[in-house]
Protein backbone atom coordinates (compact mmCIF):
# COMPACT_ATOMS: atom_id res chain seq x y z
CA UNK A 1 0.00 0.00 0.00
CA UNK A 2 1.48 3.40 -0.91
CA UNK A 3 2.51 5.66 1.94
CA UNK A 4 -0.26 8.10 2.75
CA UNK A 5 1.56 11.42 2.67
CA UNK A 6 -1.71 13.34 2.41
CA UNK A 7 -2.64 12.11 5.85
CA UNK A 8 0.83 12.86 7.20
CA UNK A 9 0.76 16.42 5.89
CA UNK A 10 -2.68 16.98 7.43
CA UNK A 11 -1.61 15.45 10.75
CA UNK A 12 1.59 17.46 10.99
CA UNK A 13 0.33 20.85 9.82
CA UNK A 14 -2.88 20.69 11.86
CA UNK A 15 -1.04 19.69 15.02
CA UNK A 16 1.60 22.32 14.48
CA UNK A 17 -1.02 25.03 14.24
CA UNK A 18 -3.03 23.70 17.16
CA UNK A 19 -6.15 22.71 15.23
CA UNK A 20 -6.39 18.99 15.83
CA UNK A 21 -10.01 18.52 14.82
CA UNK A 22 -10.00 15.59 12.42
CA UNK A 23 -6.44 14.56 13.30
CA UNK A 24 -6.27 10.81 13.93
CA UNK A 25 -3.07 10.59 15.93
CA UNK A 26 0.04 12.37 17.19
CA UNK A 27 2.50 13.05 14.32
CA UNK A 28 6.11 11.90 14.12
CA UNK A 29 8.80 14.45 13.16
CA UNK A 30 12.28 13.03 12.57
CA UNK A 31 15.45 14.90 11.63
CA UNK A 32 16.95 12.71 8.95
CA UNK A 33 20.45 13.56 7.80
CA UNK A 34 22.79 12.12 5.18
CA UNK A 35 24.24 9.68 7.73
CA UNK A 36 20.91 8.07 8.45
CA UNK A 37 19.99 8.01 4.75
CA UNK A 38 23.30 6.29 4.00
CA UNK A 39 22.50 3.67 6.58
CA UNK A 40 19.01 2.96 5.29
CA UNK A 41 19.59 3.30 1.54
CA UNK A 42 23.19 2.06 1.47
CA UNK A 43 24.83 4.75 -0.65
CA UNK A 44 27.42 7.43 0.08
CA UNK A 45 26.77 11.10 0.80
CA UNK A 46 28.13 12.14 -2.60
CA UNK A 47 25.78 9.66 -4.30
CA UNK A 48 22.85 10.98 -2.26
CA UNK A 49 23.62 14.53 -3.38
CA UNK A 50 24.49 13.53 -6.95
CA UNK A 51 21.14 14.71 -8.32
CA UNK A 52 17.97 16.27 -6.94
CA UNK A 53 16.00 13.18 -7.99
CA UNK A 54 18.31 10.83 -6.08
CA UNK A 55 18.39 13.14 -3.05
CA UNK A 56 14.59 13.47 -2.99
CA UNK A 57 13.99 9.74 -3.46
CA UNK A 58 16.46 8.86 -0.70
CA UNK A 59 14.78 11.27 1.70
CA UNK A 60 11.30 10.02 0.89
CA UNK A 61 12.29 6.35 1.16
CA UNK A 62 14.08 6.89 4.48
CA UNK A 63 11.18 8.85 5.95
CA UNK A 64 8.75 6.15 4.83
CA UNK A 65 10.97 3.40 6.22
CA UNK A 66 10.79 4.87 9.71
CA UNK A 67 7.15 5.88 9.23
CA UNK A 68 7.81 9.57 9.81
CA UNK A 69 5.14 12.14 9.00
CA UNK A 70 7.63 14.73 7.83
CA UNK A 71 10.47 15.22 5.37
CA UNK A 72 13.08 17.87 6.05
CA UNK A 73 15.95 18.41 3.61
CA UNK A 74 19.15 18.35 5.70
CA UNK A 75 21.06 20.75 3.44
CA UNK A 76 18.33 23.39 3.84
CA UNK A 77 19.36 23.78 7.46
CA UNK A 78 21.50 26.77 8.40
CA UNK A 79 24.65 25.00 9.43
CA UNK A 80 27.25 23.28 7.26
CA UNK A 81 25.41 24.00 3.98
CA UNK A 82 25.41 27.72 4.69
CA UNK A 83 29.06 27.57 5.77
CA UNK A 84 29.73 25.73 2.51
CA UNK A 85 28.19 28.65 0.61
CA UNK A 86 30.47 31.11 2.43
CA UNK A 87 33.50 28.88 1.84
CA UNK A 88 32.79 28.73 -1.87
CA UNK A 89 32.10 32.46 -2.19
CA UNK A 90 35.37 33.24 -0.40
CA UNK A 91 37.62 30.67 -2.10
CA UNK A 92 38.06 28.64 1.05
CA UNK A 93 36.84 25.27 -0.09
CA UNK A 94 39.82 23.63 1.62
CA UNK A 95 37.92 24.21 4.87
CA UNK A 96 35.21 21.79 3.72
CA UNK A 97 35.50 18.16 4.69
CA UNK A 98 33.49 15.51 2.86
CA UNK A 99 32.74 12.13 4.36
CA UNK A 100 31.43 8.97 2.73
CA UNK A 101 28.60 8.23 5.10
CA UNK A 102 27.73 11.44 6.87
CA UNK A 103 27.09 15.11 6.22
CA UNK A 104 29.83 17.37 4.95
CA UNK A 105 31.44 19.46 7.64
CA UNK A 106 33.50 22.60 7.83
CA UNK A 107 36.66 23.09 9.88
CA UNK A 108 35.35 25.52 12.47
CA UNK A 109 37.00 28.91 12.37
CA UNK A 110 38.79 28.47 9.04
CA UNK A 111 36.70 30.80 6.89
CA UNK A 112 36.91 33.74 9.33
CA UNK A 113 40.22 33.06 10.99
CA UNK A 114 41.24 36.73 11.17
CA UNK A 115 39.47 40.03 11.67
CA UNK A 116 40.35 40.90 8.10
CA UNK A 117 38.57 37.74 6.93
CA UNK A 118 35.38 39.08 8.52
CA UNK A 119 35.83 42.57 7.08
CA UNK A 120 36.36 41.17 3.58
CA UNK A 121 33.87 38.31 3.83
CA UNK A 122 31.85 38.04 0.61
CA UNK A 123 28.18 37.20 0.92
CA UNK A 124 27.38 34.13 -1.19
CA UNK A 125 24.93 34.08 -4.07
CA UNK A 126 23.17 30.85 -3.28
CA UNK A 127 21.70 30.44 -6.76
CA UNK A 128 25.24 29.99 -8.11
CA UNK A 129 26.18 27.31 -5.61
CA UNK A 130 25.55 23.73 -6.73
CA UNK A 131 24.68 22.39 -3.29
CA UNK A 132 21.98 25.01 -2.83
CA UNK A 133 20.67 24.61 -6.36
CA UNK A 134 20.35 20.87 -5.68
CA UNK A 135 18.56 21.68 -2.41
CA UNK A 136 15.97 23.90 -4.12
CA UNK A 137 15.30 21.34 -6.83
CA UNK A 138 15.06 18.56 -4.25
CA UNK A 139 12.49 20.55 -2.29
CA UNK A 140 10.36 20.88 -5.42
CA UNK A 141 10.53 17.17 -6.20
CA UNK A 142 9.60 16.20 -2.64
CA UNK A 143 6.68 18.59 -2.65
CA UNK A 144 5.53 17.30 -6.01
CA UNK A 145 5.71 13.66 -4.93
CA UNK A 146 4.41 13.91 -1.37
CA UNK A 147 2.70 17.32 -1.15
CA UNK A 148 4.71 17.81 2.02
CA UNK A 149 5.37 21.57 2.29
CA UNK A 150 9.11 22.05 2.53
CA UNK A 151 10.61 24.11 5.35
CA UNK A 152 13.42 26.55 4.79
CA UNK A 153 16.10 26.70 7.50
CA UNK A 154 17.56 29.86 8.99
CA UNK A 155 19.98 30.53 11.82
CA UNK A 156 22.71 32.99 12.73
CA UNK A 157 24.82 31.55 15.54
CA UNK A 158 24.95 28.07 14.00
CA UNK A 159 26.77 29.69 11.07
CA UNK A 160 28.88 32.04 13.23
CA UNK A 161 30.33 29.00 15.00
CA UNK A 162 31.17 27.32 11.71
CA UNK A 163 32.86 30.38 10.22
CA UNK A 164 34.62 31.86 13.26
CA UNK A 165 35.00 28.83 15.55
CA UNK A 166 36.13 29.31 19.11
CA UNK A 167 37.14 32.92 18.43
CA UNK A 168 33.44 33.82 18.14
CA UNK A 169 33.09 33.25 21.88
CA UNK A 170 36.15 35.36 22.66
CA UNK A 171 34.76 38.07 20.36
CA UNK A 172 31.70 38.30 22.64
CA UNK A 173 33.98 39.85 25.25
CA UNK A 174 36.87 41.19 23.20
CA UNK A 175 35.37 42.37 19.97
CA UNK A 176 31.56 42.55 20.03
CA UNK A 177 31.33 45.04 17.16
CA UNK A 178 33.31 42.77 14.87
CA UNK A 179 31.13 39.83 15.89
CA UNK A 180 27.99 41.79 15.12
CA UNK A 181 29.44 42.63 11.73
CA UNK A 182 29.81 38.90 11.06
CA UNK A 183 26.23 38.29 12.26
CA UNK A 184 25.00 41.03 9.88
CA UNK A 185 26.77 39.38 6.94
CA UNK A 186 25.27 36.01 7.81
CA UNK A 187 21.86 37.68 8.11
CA UNK A 188 22.26 39.15 4.61
CA UNK A 189 23.33 35.77 3.31
CA UNK A 190 20.34 34.07 4.88
CA UNK A 191 18.03 36.58 3.26
CA UNK A 192 19.66 35.76 -0.07
CA UNK A 193 19.01 32.05 0.41
CA UNK A 194 15.46 32.76 1.58
CA UNK A 195 14.75 34.93 -1.49
CA UNK A 196 16.10 32.18 -3.74
CA UNK A 197 13.88 29.70 -1.96
CA UNK A 198 10.85 31.92 -2.60
CA UNK A 199 11.77 32.27 -6.26
CA UNK A 200 12.60 28.64 -6.90
CA UNK A 201 10.49 26.69 -4.42
CA UNK A 202 7.79 29.12 -3.35
CA UNK A 203 6.63 30.40 0.03
CA UNK A 204 8.05 28.30 2.86
CA UNK A 205 5.15 26.89 4.88
CA UNK A 206 7.28 27.10 8.00
CA UNK A 207 10.77 28.29 8.91
CA UNK A 208 12.99 25.92 10.87
CA UNK A 209 15.09 28.33 12.89
CA UNK A 210 18.24 26.78 14.35
CA UNK A 211 18.90 28.90 17.42
CA UNK A 212 22.06 27.51 18.96
CA UNK A 213 22.79 30.71 20.85
CA UNK A 214 19.79 30.01 23.06
CA UNK A 215 21.66 27.65 25.31
CA UNK A 216 23.17 28.36 28.72
CA UNK A 217 26.27 26.42 27.72
CA UNK A 218 26.88 28.99 25.02
CA UNK A 219 26.15 32.41 26.46
CA UNK A 220 23.92 34.54 28.65
CA UNK A 221 20.37 35.11 27.47
CA UNK A 222 21.19 38.78 26.99
CA UNK A 223 24.03 37.89 24.61
CA UNK A 224 21.83 35.30 22.90
CA UNK A 225 19.30 38.04 22.13
CA UNK A 226 22.08 40.30 20.89
CA UNK A 227 23.70 37.79 18.55
CA UNK A 228 20.65 35.74 17.55
CA UNK A 229 17.36 37.05 18.92
CA UNK A 230 17.45 40.50 17.33
CA UNK A 231 18.05 38.90 13.94
CA UNK A 232 15.07 36.57 14.37
CA UNK A 233 12.89 39.60 15.06
CA UNK A 234 14.22 41.22 11.88
CA UNK A 235 13.63 38.06 9.85
CA UNK A 236 10.09 37.89 11.17
CA UNK A 237 9.39 41.41 9.93
CA UNK A 238 10.32 40.33 6.42
CA UNK A 239 9.00 36.77 6.39
CA UNK A 240 5.35 35.90 6.90
CA UNK A 241 5.79 32.17 7.53
CA UNK A 242 5.66 30.91 11.13
CA UNK A 243 8.98 30.03 12.77
CA UNK A 244 9.77 27.02 14.90
CA UNK A 245 12.85 27.02 17.10
CA UNK A 246 15.21 24.07 16.94
CA UNK A 247 17.76 23.79 19.74
CA UNK A 248 19.36 20.46 20.52
CA UNK A 249 21.47 21.87 23.34
CA UNK A 250 21.25 20.50 26.85
CA UNK A 251 20.44 23.75 28.67
CA UNK A 252 18.14 25.66 26.32
CA UNK A 253 16.49 29.01 27.01
CA UNK A 254 13.11 27.86 25.66
CA UNK A 255 11.01 29.64 28.27
CA UNK A 256 13.00 32.86 28.10
CA UNK A 257 12.99 33.05 24.34
CA UNK A 258 9.29 32.27 24.02
CA UNK A 259 8.61 35.25 26.25
CA UNK A 260 10.49 37.48 23.79
CA UNK A 261 9.88 36.05 20.33
CA UNK A 262 6.88 34.42 18.63
CA UNK A 263 7.49 30.81 17.74
CA UNK A 264 4.84 28.40 16.61
CA UNK A 265 6.81 25.51 18.08
CA UNK A 266 9.94 24.55 19.95
CA UNK A 267 11.99 21.50 18.98
CA UNK A 268 14.35 20.14 21.61
CA UNK A 269 14.99 17.28 24.03
CA UNK A 270 16.24 19.06 27.14
CA UNK A 271 15.58 19.46 30.00
CA UNK A 272 14.96 15.73 30.34
CA UNK A 273 12.46 16.11 33.17
CA UNK A 274 8.95 15.70 31.77
CA UNK A 275 7.65 18.13 34.40
CA UNK A 276 9.49 20.97 32.65
CA UNK A 277 7.52 20.22 29.49
CA UNK A 278 4.20 19.83 31.29
CA UNK A 279 4.73 23.26 32.85
CA UNK A 280 5.92 24.67 29.52
CA UNK A 281 2.70 23.52 27.87
CA UNK A 282 0.65 25.20 30.60
CA UNK A 283 2.59 28.45 30.40
CA UNK A 284 2.88 28.58 26.61
CA UNK A 285 -0.37 27.01 25.40
CA UNK A 286 0.05 28.33 21.86
CA UNK A 287 3.53 26.92 21.35
CA UNK A 288 3.61 23.38 19.97
CA UNK A 289 6.15 21.05 21.55
CA UNK A 290 8.13 18.97 19.06
CA UNK A 291 10.23 16.48 20.94
CA UNK A 292 10.25 17.05 24.70
CA UNK A 293 12.54 14.60 26.45
CA UNK A 294 13.25 11.99 23.77
CA UNK A 295 17.02 12.13 23.47
CA UNK A 296 19.03 10.20 20.89
CA UNK A 297 21.97 9.66 23.21
CA UNK A 298 19.90 8.01 25.90
CA UNK A 299 17.14 5.43 25.53
CA UNK A 300 17.33 5.50 21.74
CA UNK A 301 21.04 4.72 21.80
CA UNK A 302 21.47 2.58 24.88
CA UNK A 303 17.98 1.29 25.63
CA UNK A 304 15.66 -1.32 24.23
CA UNK A 305 12.58 -0.85 22.01
CA UNK A 306 10.56 -1.19 25.23
CA UNK A 307 12.47 1.71 26.81
CA UNK A 308 11.77 3.83 23.74
CA UNK A 309 8.10 2.86 23.79
CA UNK A 310 7.84 3.88 27.43
CA UNK A 311 9.51 7.24 26.75
CA UNK A 312 7.17 7.99 23.83
CA UNK A 313 4.18 6.92 25.94
CA UNK A 314 5.26 9.21 28.78
CA UNK A 315 5.44 12.16 26.40
CA UNK A 316 2.17 11.41 24.67
CA UNK A 317 0.02 10.94 27.75
CA UNK A 318 1.44 14.07 29.35
CA UNK A 319 1.72 16.42 26.39
CA UNK A 320 -0.57 15.28 23.57
CA UNK A 321 -4.03 15.78 25.14
CA UNK A 322 -5.51 18.89 23.57
CA UNK A 323 -2.99 18.77 20.72
CA UNK A 324 0.13 20.81 20.03
CA UNK A 325 2.45 17.90 20.64
CA UNK A 326 4.58 16.17 18.01
CA UNK A 327 6.82 13.21 18.83
CA UNK A 328 10.39 13.90 17.81
CA UNK A 329 13.69 12.38 18.85
CA UNK A 330 16.44 15.00 19.17
CA UNK A 331 18.68 15.51 17.27
CA UNK A 332 19.84 13.61 14.16
CA UNK A 333 19.64 9.84 14.48
CA UNK A 334 23.25 8.69 15.00
CA UNK A 335 24.94 5.78 13.28
CA UNK A 336 24.92 3.53 16.31
CA UNK A 337 21.23 3.82 17.22
CA UNK A 338 19.66 0.39 16.80
CA UNK A 339 17.07 0.49 14.02
CA UNK A 340 14.52 -1.46 16.14
CA UNK A 341 14.70 1.42 18.64
CA UNK A 342 13.91 3.95 15.91
CA UNK A 343 11.05 1.80 14.65
CA UNK A 344 9.72 1.58 18.21
CA UNK A 345 8.75 5.26 17.93
CA UNK A 346 6.04 4.91 15.25
CA UNK A 347 4.86 1.69 16.91
CA UNK A 348 4.43 3.52 20.22
CA UNK A 349 2.64 6.38 18.49
CA UNK A 350 0.20 3.91 16.92
CA UNK A 351 -0.37 2.32 20.32
CA UNK A 352 -0.67 5.38 22.55
CA UNK A 353 -1.03 8.36 20.24
CA UNK A 354 -4.55 7.89 18.81
CA UNK A 355 -6.91 10.73 19.63
CA UNK A 356 -8.55 10.92 22.10
CA UNK A 357 -5.47 10.01 24.11
CA UNK A 358 -6.11 7.15 26.53
CA UNK A 359 -4.55 7.26 29.97
CA UNK A 360 -3.95 10.99 29.72
CA UNK A 361 -2.62 12.65 32.87
CA UNK B 1 53.48 45.13 47.89
CA UNK B 2 53.15 42.01 50.00
CA UNK B 3 53.16 38.59 48.36
CA UNK B 4 49.53 38.07 49.31
CA UNK B 5 48.47 41.19 47.45
CA UNK B 6 50.29 40.33 44.25
CA UNK B 7 48.93 36.78 44.33
CA UNK B 8 45.42 38.21 44.70
CA UNK B 9 46.10 40.49 41.74
CA UNK B 10 47.17 37.51 39.62
CA UNK B 11 44.11 35.54 40.67
CA UNK B 12 41.73 38.42 39.99
CA UNK B 13 43.19 39.18 36.58
CA UNK B 14 42.73 35.51 35.63
CA UNK B 15 39.13 35.54 36.87
CA UNK B 16 38.51 38.70 34.84
CA UNK B 17 40.13 37.14 31.78
CA UNK B 18 42.70 39.92 31.49
CA UNK B 19 45.72 38.26 29.91
CA UNK B 20 47.94 41.34 29.80
CA UNK B 21 47.30 42.25 33.43
CA UNK B 22 47.98 38.62 34.34
CA UNK B 23 51.31 38.66 32.51
CA UNK B 24 52.33 41.92 34.22
CA UNK B 25 51.37 40.63 37.65
CA UNK B 26 53.14 37.28 37.25
CA UNK B 27 56.31 38.99 35.99
CA UNK B 28 56.17 41.40 38.90
CA UNK B 29 55.75 38.55 41.37
CA UNK B 30 58.74 36.69 39.94
CA UNK B 31 60.81 39.85 40.01
CA UNK B 32 59.99 40.24 43.69
CA UNK B 33 61.18 36.70 44.29
CA UNK B 34 57.80 35.07 44.96
CA UNK B 35 58.19 31.29 44.73
CA UNK B 36 56.67 29.90 41.53
CA UNK B 37 54.86 27.24 43.55
CA UNK B 38 53.10 30.00 45.49
CA UNK B 39 52.15 31.68 42.22
CA UNK B 40 50.85 28.39 40.88
CA UNK B 41 48.96 27.21 43.94
CA UNK B 42 48.16 30.54 45.59
CA UNK B 43 46.97 32.40 42.50
CA UNK B 44 46.68 30.50 39.24
CA UNK B 45 44.88 27.40 40.45
CA UNK B 46 42.73 29.44 42.83
CA UNK B 47 41.79 31.65 39.86
CA UNK B 48 40.84 28.63 37.78
CA UNK B 49 38.67 27.28 40.60
CA UNK B 50 36.93 30.64 41.03
CA UNK B 51 36.18 30.78 37.29
CA UNK B 52 34.62 27.32 37.52
CA UNK B 53 32.50 28.36 40.47
CA UNK B 54 31.23 31.41 38.61
CA UNK B 55 30.38 29.18 35.64
CA UNK B 56 28.45 26.80 37.88
CA UNK B 57 26.58 29.77 39.38
CA UNK B 58 25.66 30.85 35.82
CA UNK B 59 27.43 34.15 36.28
CA UNK B 60 30.06 33.09 33.77
CA UNK B 61 29.52 31.63 30.32
CA UNK B 62 31.68 30.04 27.68
CA UNK B 63 33.13 33.40 26.58
CA UNK B 64 34.28 34.20 30.14
CA UNK B 65 35.75 30.72 30.54
CA UNK B 66 37.73 31.10 27.34
CA UNK B 67 39.04 34.53 28.30
CA UNK B 68 40.08 33.19 31.69
CA UNK B 69 41.65 30.20 29.95
CA UNK B 70 43.80 32.53 27.86
CA UNK B 71 44.91 34.39 30.99
CA UNK B 72 45.69 31.08 32.71
CA UNK B 73 47.76 29.94 29.78
CA UNK B 74 49.62 33.24 29.67
CA UNK B 75 50.51 32.84 33.35
CA UNK B 76 51.57 29.23 32.92
CA UNK B 77 53.74 30.05 29.92
CA UNK B 78 55.70 32.59 31.96
CA UNK B 79 56.21 30.09 34.75
CA UNK B 80 57.27 27.42 32.31
CA UNK B 81 59.70 29.82 30.63
CA UNK B 82 61.14 30.85 33.97
CA UNK B 83 61.37 27.42 35.55
CA UNK B 84 62.08 24.71 33.03
CA UNK B 85 61.55 22.05 35.63
CA UNK B 86 58.03 23.15 36.46
CA UNK B 87 56.33 20.86 33.99
CA UNK B 88 58.02 17.90 35.59
CA UNK B 89 58.10 19.06 39.14
CA UNK B 90 54.65 20.48 39.44
CA UNK B 91 52.63 18.63 36.81
CA UNK B 92 49.41 17.26 38.27
CA UNK B 93 49.14 14.60 35.60
CA UNK B 94 49.03 14.04 31.87
CA UNK B 95 46.06 14.06 29.53
CA UNK B 96 45.81 13.03 25.91
CA UNK B 97 42.82 14.66 24.32
CA UNK B 98 41.15 14.94 20.93
CA UNK B 99 37.86 15.19 19.09
CA UNK B 100 37.03 11.79 17.63
CA UNK B 101 37.17 10.93 13.94
CA UNK B 102 34.43 12.39 11.82
CA UNK B 103 33.80 15.31 14.15
CA UNK B 104 35.66 18.53 13.53
CA UNK B 105 34.05 20.56 16.28
CA UNK B 106 36.67 21.71 18.71
CA UNK B 107 35.21 24.50 20.83
CA UNK B 108 34.53 22.35 23.91
CA UNK B 109 37.81 20.50 23.58
CA UNK B 110 39.81 23.72 23.20
CA UNK B 111 38.22 25.10 26.36
CA UNK B 112 39.24 21.99 28.31
CA UNK B 113 42.79 22.12 26.93
CA UNK B 114 43.13 25.74 27.88
CA UNK B 115 41.87 25.24 31.43
CA UNK B 116 43.86 22.06 31.99
CA UNK B 117 47.06 23.76 30.87
CA UNK B 118 46.26 26.52 33.29
CA UNK B 119 45.98 24.05 36.14
CA UNK B 120 49.42 22.57 35.66
CA UNK B 121 48.42 19.44 33.76
CA UNK B 122 50.49 18.22 30.84
CA UNK B 123 48.13 18.21 27.91
CA UNK B 124 48.71 16.59 24.54
CA UNK B 125 46.08 17.96 22.20
CA UNK B 126 45.59 15.78 19.12
CA UNK B 127 43.17 18.25 17.52
CA UNK B 128 39.93 17.22 15.90
CA UNK B 129 38.83 14.43 13.54
CA UNK B 130 41.30 12.03 15.20
CA UNK B 131 41.17 8.37 14.06
CA UNK B 132 41.19 5.64 16.74
CA UNK B 133 44.62 4.42 15.57
CA UNK B 134 46.17 7.82 16.31
CA UNK B 135 44.76 7.82 19.85
CA UNK B 136 46.39 4.40 20.35
CA UNK B 137 49.69 5.44 18.79
CA UNK B 138 49.94 8.61 20.89
CA UNK B 139 48.78 6.85 24.05
CA UNK B 140 51.63 4.35 23.64
CA UNK B 141 54.05 7.21 23.10
CA UNK B 142 52.98 9.53 25.92
CA UNK B 143 51.46 7.10 28.44
CA UNK B 144 48.89 9.62 29.69
CA UNK B 145 47.02 9.26 32.97
CA UNK B 146 43.76 10.15 31.24
CA UNK B 147 42.55 10.01 27.66
CA UNK B 148 39.77 12.44 26.79
CA UNK B 149 37.53 11.77 23.81
CA UNK B 150 35.49 14.76 22.77
CA UNK B 151 32.57 15.03 20.36
CA UNK B 152 29.68 17.30 19.63
CA UNK B 153 27.76 15.36 17.04
CA UNK B 154 25.35 12.62 18.01
CA UNK B 155 27.15 10.37 15.56
CA UNK B 156 30.38 10.78 17.56
CA UNK B 157 29.23 8.36 20.23
CA UNK B 158 29.74 5.44 17.83
CA UNK B 159 33.25 6.65 17.01
CA UNK B 160 34.04 7.07 20.71
CA UNK B 161 32.96 3.45 21.16
CA UNK B 162 35.22 2.30 18.33
CA UNK B 163 38.16 4.28 19.78
CA UNK B 164 37.65 2.84 23.27
CA UNK B 165 37.44 -0.72 21.91
CA UNK B 166 40.77 -0.24 20.13
CA UNK B 167 42.42 1.38 23.18
CA UNK B 168 41.27 -1.52 25.36
CA UNK B 169 42.33 -4.10 22.78
CA UNK B 170 45.79 -2.53 22.74
CA UNK B 171 45.80 -2.69 26.55
CA UNK B 172 46.24 1.04 27.06
CA UNK B 173 45.92 1.41 30.85
CA UNK B 174 44.88 5.10 30.88
CA UNK B 175 41.50 6.10 32.25
CA UNK B 176 39.13 7.22 29.52
CA UNK B 177 36.70 10.09 29.85
CA UNK B 178 34.25 11.07 27.14
CA UNK B 179 32.92 14.59 26.80
CA UNK B 180 30.34 16.57 24.88
CA UNK B 181 26.68 17.44 24.81
CA UNK B 182 25.78 14.01 23.45
CA UNK B 183 27.20 11.92 26.27
CA UNK B 184 25.22 10.49 29.15
CA UNK B 185 25.92 8.11 32.03
CA UNK B 186 24.16 5.36 30.09
CA UNK B 187 26.11 5.86 26.90
CA UNK B 188 29.31 6.16 28.95
CA UNK B 189 28.69 2.77 30.56
CA UNK B 190 27.58 1.23 27.31
CA UNK B 191 30.70 2.15 25.35
CA UNK B 192 33.08 1.30 28.20
CA UNK B 193 34.36 4.74 29.19
CA UNK B 194 35.44 5.33 32.79
CA UNK B 195 33.57 8.61 33.09
CA UNK B 196 31.78 11.30 31.14
CA UNK B 197 31.28 15.05 31.21
CA UNK B 198 28.66 17.14 29.50
CA UNK B 199 30.68 20.31 29.49
CA UNK B 200 34.24 21.55 29.87
CA UNK B 201 34.15 22.53 33.50
CA UNK B 202 32.61 19.25 34.62
CA UNK B 203 35.32 17.55 32.55
CA UNK B 204 38.08 19.42 34.37
CA UNK B 205 36.63 18.47 37.76
CA UNK B 206 36.32 14.84 36.78
CA UNK B 207 39.84 14.68 35.34
CA UNK B 208 41.15 16.17 38.59
CA UNK B 209 39.29 13.52 40.55
CA UNK B 210 40.36 10.63 38.32
CA UNK B 211 43.99 11.65 38.60
CA UNK B 212 43.94 12.22 42.35
CA UNK B 213 42.16 8.85 42.84
CA UNK B 214 44.68 7.14 40.56
CA UNK B 215 47.63 8.66 42.40
CA UNK B 216 46.13 7.77 45.79
CA UNK B 217 45.35 4.25 44.65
Amino acid sequence: MPYDWTKSVFRFMKTLTGRIRGVDRVPFFAIIDEQFISRIIGITTREILSSPETYANCLIKTAEFIKADTIQIPSAYAGPAEAYAFAEANNKMNSIQWYDYKPLAIKQGEVCKTEEDIEKLEIPEHSKIDLWDTTYKTANIIREKTKFPQAMGLGIWSVVQELRGINAFKDIRKNPDLLLKLCEKIYESQLDSYNDWIEKVGESAIIMYTGYAFNKHMMSFKDAMKYEGQFIKRFQKKINSPFFLHNCGTRPYFREVCNEIDFIAVNGSHPLNIKYWIDFKKDFPKVTIMGANIDVSRELFTGTPQDVEEKVRENIINLAPGGRYIVSPICCLPWGVPIPNVLAIPKAIEKYGQYPIKGAQ
Amino acid sequence: MKNEEILTRIKNSIVEGESEKTIDAVNEALKKGVDYKDILNGAIIKGAIKVGELYEQEEYFLADMLMAGDALNAAMNILKDSFIEISEGASKGSILIGTVEGDIHDIGKSLIVSLLNGQAFDVIDLGSDVPPEIFVEKAKEFKPDVIGLSGLLTMSISKMHETILLLRKEEIPSKIIIGGGVVSKNSCAMIGADDCAKDGWVGIKKINKIISDTKRG
